[in-house]
Formats: structure tokens, C-alpha cells, sequence
């Protein structure tokens, strides 16, 4: 993803927030939070229990789980920041939710459930191995997630250090290991149970937090209406559908959230968890509402902050990311600001929650397996790597603020790029090869990486619209069709007849 | 029949979407190449879904109306954007928003979602997965534990 993309993460410090309702609620939230963890914790007495939560969740549960993994901080602080700097552009971000969670569930739910009913699978590489009989393609797939999964993390914890610091005023350094400390706690003894259940209780917290301040914002703006009413005559470009942006830049907004989210391992790995497969019937419609619901807070905020600047209410933000915090704390009750606030904590926590057990379970579960070896103690080892993940992702997380924004976004491009191909086509298309496979996870690491680094070194820039993450994502799908074409006579020697099952039914 | 269509249409799209940032580095941006991106992303999202969706060699079934819809909603809603005239002082407004961003927010982000999950629900035991097949996987998977000696499944 080239600079042009760097306003999608949270880097730049919050205003000072510290105060003692705002304290108080966040402790709240912290005391549930780690409530749950130790229930969690009895709960937890294997692997299958730690990785997959013993495929024992409700629908309610998963769909809100992978709602909350979803979504970042960036929902809550970057988006309405990024809505008032580039208008309605911003939204092609969000845009593609009307069609993800059916795409989704159509896709490869019922078949990375169906894979782990069958056998026992609890990984996303888990998945790919199994589709093509390929410790290669594990192990290349483990390896892109591990990479990606400690640049994202450290953004995230980033995130979350700088939340932390504005609530309690810690300072920077010491909010990154208290958040990091917090997650890890529940993370570590509670594993993805211990996640799923706290994402229910986030989700929940996001959701009430992005209707009130949806109300408010409405209120403030002199209803639905009085955006436009204000916005128009001032600046009506903020108000054309692509905003300030080129419609190819907006457009390639859609492409990368939209496909690219059928390749997040921290969200579809919640197939795995899911109780009874034909529970899946609902899943789409909740996983929708509650998206859109969660989304209501990136939209309003980012009008109105326009709006009452351009009313003389608000001064000119001197950085978008203060936009959500400048309208809590002037135009809503402090409770609801308080609320908020956690809820950016609750949306960053349960992302690095989920990144923590998809990363433990690559360094323990799959990378072993692909070089022929299995871990004895999966519990016990799953654990350990949850710590050295953490501590590695802190550690970048306390790096120069651009080096992790750079690890962040190449993180996310990893993961679109490394795993659209081989897992959302690959589990629905029996032409697909192992080769093809292959091919498409290294193309989409080569191309990302050397793409990345190089925008990142600006040894040049990419023309409006173009970013690494879209070249190495359509990259990676023409090599998995062109190898697999040219590879097409080993197709079925690449699929086992119980997969082959799963794949047709 | 229909897997195959549905591949063949996602690697057109993939290729209409390559050519789409080609014409970026090419021109420095051209029409024909938003067009490209509009007609690449309304037909992979709908051929990914028509791949999820066939299965055993048969078709989509009822599901071609809201895939057929969703395509007309996708390329409808941008091809509005950028065909329509552009925003002015004192354009008239529709639900909040004028008309383009109207079509466009509403349209492509809200108009799916009252369509397609419910079109997933109401076919999920016809065409997604019904008792009869999960009692057939759950006894693959039953063999399958019984093959490698894995307890408990």
C-alpha cells in the first residue's frame, strides 16, 4: 500500500482525555474485560480449546467476534478523521460491507467448517494444506501470516498504547506495555475463547457507542439534511461520491477491503468455531447489521465535524485524526465520550486479540507441521508463542511512529494478497493446483514486500488510484490462474476425495 | 457449467482490474480505465459468489436474481457516479446526501444487504447445506477420525 494510504492507521497522538469519568469507565471496561479472561482461563484445557474454542460458539457469539476482529480503531479515530480530510471518498472503505459478509459466508464459511468437521482442522493454514496436499503451501502461507500479523499487531498496539496514554496520561512507551499487558493477560490464559467471548462484550460496546454518537451527530448537524445544507455551498466536492479523491482511488478502496477481506485469517479463522455448521443460515444477515450499525459512528462523525467547521463551530482540525475526539468531548454528554473511548480500546484489543491466537497457532501448529515435525504440547507451546508474539510486536510497536505504519499496511497487504487466491477461490474451484497455490502466496510476499519497500523508501511514488497492496492482490490471483492453467493436469491428483466432498457439497 | 463460467469470469475480471491500474502508470489516469475498474469489481464479487454458491456440477438456481441484482446495483451505482453531473451550491438532496453520493451510499453500500443476506438465509437449506449433508460430512469426518485415531470427533 503506497503513502497515499497511510491516514487508514492510527498513528499520531490523541488529545489529552484524562478525565475522571473517562477513567472510571475504562477502568470498568478493563475490570469485564479481565472477568472474562478468568472464566475463560477454567474453560480452557486444550488446544482445540485455545485455537478454535473447542468449536463450541453460538452464532450470535462468532458473527460479533468477527465483527469486532474486524474492525480497528481505525472505525472509531482514522475513518472520521479520514472522512473530514477527503470527503466521501472515504467511505468506498466501508462501501463494500453491502456484499462482504454474504460473499464471505458464500465463499468459504460453510467450507472451512465443513474442513474442520471433517478434519479437525483448526487453522487457516491448516486449510490451505489440506486443499492441496501441500506442507509447501502451509508453510509459505504461516510464514506470510507471521510476517503480517507482527507488523499489524504492532500497529495496532501502537493504537492502543496512544488510546491508553490520552485516558490515563502514561505516557507512550508505558501505554504500549500496559495495553499490551491487558491483552495479553486474557490472551495468553483465556486463548481465543477468552477472545471470542471479550470480542461479544467489545462488539456490543462499539455498536451501542457508534449509535449514540450517530444520534448526536445528527442532532448537532441539524438533521439528516443539514450536512448537505452546509457542506454544499462551501465545498461540494466533499460531497461528490469519490470526495476529494480520483474515482479510481476510491474504487481501488472497494477492490482492496472488498475482495481483500475474504483473505483476513484473524476473521475467518472464526469459521472454525462455530457450533452447529447449519447455524451459518444467519450469520450474513447478523455479521451485516452489526458491521453497518459499527460503521454509523465513521460517517456521522465525519460530516458533522465538516459541517460545524464550516458553521465557525469547530476551528479547522490541525489533524484529522482529532475529529472524533474534538465532537465527543465539545458536543456529547461526557459518559457517552467515555464509552467511546473504551470502545477504541475495545476495538483495537480485540483485533490484537485475534492476532495474537491466529500467530500463535501458525509458530506452533503449522510451521512445525510444514517441516514434517508436530509440537507435544500444543497448549502449552500455543501459550508461550502468544508471549513472544506480543513481545516481538510491542517491541516493533515502540519503533519510529512511520516504520510501523509501513509494517502495518504491509501487513494488511499480505494478508489480502497471500490468501485471497489459495483460499477463498482455491476451496471452491477444483481446476486450482497445488503449483498455482504456491505460486500465488510467493507472488503475493515478493510483490508486496519489494513494493512496499520501495514506496516506503520513496524510491517512487505510485500514480493516484495505485497502491501495492492492489498490484500484489491482482498479482497474485493472475499467477494463480495462469500456474494453475498451465499446471491443470495435476489438478486432481492435488485433491483428497473427503476434501473433493467438502469442495461439492 | 457453472463453476467453469464463474472462473472464466473472475479471471476477465481480474484482467479488466489489472488493466485498470496499468492505465494509471500509462496515461496518468483515463476514463477508460475507471470504466474498467467499475465492470472488474461488479463481476468478481459476483462470480466469487456464483462460485460459492454451485456446487455438484449444478447452477445457481433462484440465487440468479440477487446475483443478477447485485451486479446491476454495483455497476448502476458507480456508472451514476461518474455519468451524472457533478454537485452544485444548491442541488437538491435525497436522504441526507445528493443524489450521486445518495446512489452511491445507499445504493451500493445499503441495497445488498437488505438482498443478499436474506437471499443467503432463504436458500441456505436448498443450496447451502442441508441436514442430509451434514450428516454425510459429519460421517467422512467420523471415518476420518477413525483413520488417524483422533478422539473425540
Amino acid at each position: 500500500m503506497a503513502p497515499a494510504m497511510w491516514p487508514l492507521l492510527q498513528a499520531g497522538s490523541l488529545p489529552p482525555l484524562a478525565q475522571p469519568m473517562i477513567i472510571g469507565v475504562a477502568l470498568l471496561y478493563f475490570a469485564v474485560v479481565a472477568a472474562i479472561g478468568v472464566w475463560a482461563t477454567r474453560q480452557t484445557k486444550s488446544a482445540s480449546d485455545f485455537f478454535v474454542a473447542g468449536q463450541g460458539i453460538g452464532l450470535w457469539t462468532m458473527a460479533i467476534a468477527a465483527m469486532a476482529a474486524t474492525l480497528s480503531g481505525f472505525a472509531f479515530i482514522g475513518g472520521p478523521g479520514l472522512l473530514y480530510n477527503v470527503g466521501l471518498g472515504a467511505v468506498f472503505i466501508i462501501l463494500p460491507i453491502g456484499v462482504t459478509g454474504t460473499l464471505g459466508a458464500w465463499t468459504m464459511a460453510k467450507r472451512l467448517r465443513l474442513l474442520g468437521e471433517v478434519r479437525g482442522l483448526i487453522t487457516v493454514p491448516d486449510a490451505i494444506a489440506a486443499r492441496f496436499q501441500s506442507r509447501a503451501a502451509r508453510g509459505l502461507s504461516a510464514v506470510a501470516m507471521l510476517v503480517a500479523i507482527i507488523g499489524y499487531m504492532a500497529t495496532n498496539i501502537l493504537a492502543l498504547g496512544l488510546v491508553i496514554d490520552a485516558i490515563f496520561g502514561t505516557g507512550l512507551t508505558a501505554g504500549l506495555w500496559i495495553g499490551m499487558a491487558i491483552t495479553l493477560a486474557y490472551s495468553v490464559s483465556g486463548g481465543i475463547l477468552a477472545g471470542v467471548y471479550t470480542d461479544l462484550f467489545q462488539g456490543g460496546v462499539m455498536a451501542l457507542a457508534s449509535i449514540m454518537v450517530f444520534l448526536y451527530t445528527i442532532k448537532v448537524g441539524g438533521g439528516p439534511a443539514g450536512f448537505a445544507g452546509t457542506i454544499l455551498p462551501a465545498d461540494a466536492p466533499f460531497l461528490a461520491p469519490w470526495g476529494k479523491m480520483t474515482p479510481l482511488a476510491a474504487l481501488s478502496f472497494f477492490f482492496v477491503f472488498g475482495i481483500g477481506s475474504l483473505g483476513q485469517p484473524h476473521v475467518v479463522h472464526k469459521f472454525y468455531m462455530l457450533r452447529d455448521p447449519r447455524k451459518l443460515k444467519w450469520y450474513p444477515m447478523i455479521m451485516s447489521a452489526a458491521i453497518v450499525i459499527s460503521q454509523l459512528l465513521f460517517i456521522g462523525v465525519g460530516l458533522a465535524v465538516k459541517a460545524l467547521v464550516v458553521r465557525g463551530e469547530l476551528p479547522p482540525l490541525a489533524r484529522a485524526d482529532d475529529a472524533t475526539p474534538a465532537f465527543l468531548l465539545r458536543f456529547t454528554p461526557l459518559l457517552l465520550s467515555a464509552i467511546v473511548f473504551s470502545g477504541v480500546a475495545a476495538a483495537i484489543m480485540s483485533t490484537v486479540n485475534s492476532f495474537m491466537s491466529v500467530g500463535a497457532a501458525a509458530l506452533t501448529h503449522d510451521l512445525p507441521i510444514a517441516f514434517g515435525r508436530k509440537v507435544g504440547n500444543e497448549l502449552l507451546w500455543g501459550r508461550i508463542s502468544t508471549v513472544a508474539i506480543s513481545l516481538v510486536a510491542t517491541f516493533v510497536a515502540g519503533m519510529s511512529g512511520t516504520l510501523v505504519a509501513f509494517l502495518g499496511i504491509f501487513g494488511w497487504g499480505l494478508f489480502a494478497s497471500t490468501l485471497v487466491p489459495a483460499l477463498a477461490i482455491g476451496l471452491n474451484w477444483t481446476g486450482a493446483t497445488r503449483a498455482g497455490a504456491i505460486a500465488s502466496i510467493s507472488t503475493g510476499l515478493v510483490v508486496t514486500l519489494v513494493f512496499e519497500t520501495l514506496a516506503f523508501m520513496k524510491v517512487f511514488s505510485f500514480p493516484a488510484g495505485v497502491t501495492a497492496t492492489a498490484l500484489a492482490l491482482v498479482s497474485s490471483l493472475l499467477v494463480f490462474f495462469v500456474v494453475s492453467w498451465f499446471t491443470r493436469h495435476t489438478a486432481a491428483s492435488t485433491l483428497s476425495d473427503d476434501v473433493r466432498f467438502v469442495m461439492e457439497v | 457449467m457453472t463453476k467453469r463460467m464463474a472462473i472464466w469470469a473472475t479471471v476477465f475480471a481480474t484482467c479488466c482490474i489489472a488493466l485498470a491500474y496499468l492505465s494509471a502508470f500509462i496515461d496518468g489516469g483515463t476514463r477508460w480505465g475507471v470504466w474498467c475498474m467499475v465492470l472488474g469489481l461488479a463481476t468478481m464479487v459476483v462470480a466469487l459468489m456464483a462460485l460459492g454458491v454451485s456446487r455438484r456440477g449444478g447452477g445457481v438456481g433462484a440465487l440468479a436474481v440477487p446475483l443478477a441484482f447485485t451486479f446491476v446495483v454495483l455497476v448502476g451505482g458507480f456508472a451514476a457516479a461518474l455519468l451524472l453531473p457533478s454537485e452544485t451550491a444548491g442541488a437538491r438532496v435525497y436522504l441526507g446526501l445528493p443524489l450521486r453520493a445518495a446512489l452511491v451510499l445507499y445504493g451500493v453500500g445499503l441495497l445488498p444487504i437488505l438482498v443478499l443476506p436474506l437471499s443467503y438465509a432463504l436458500t441456505f437449506d436448498a443450496m447451502t447445506l442441508s441436514e442430509e449433508d451434514l450428516r454425510r460430512v459429519q460421517a467422512l469426518g467420523a471415518a476420518h477420525a477413525a483413520k488417524q485415531g483422533r478422539a473425540g470427533h
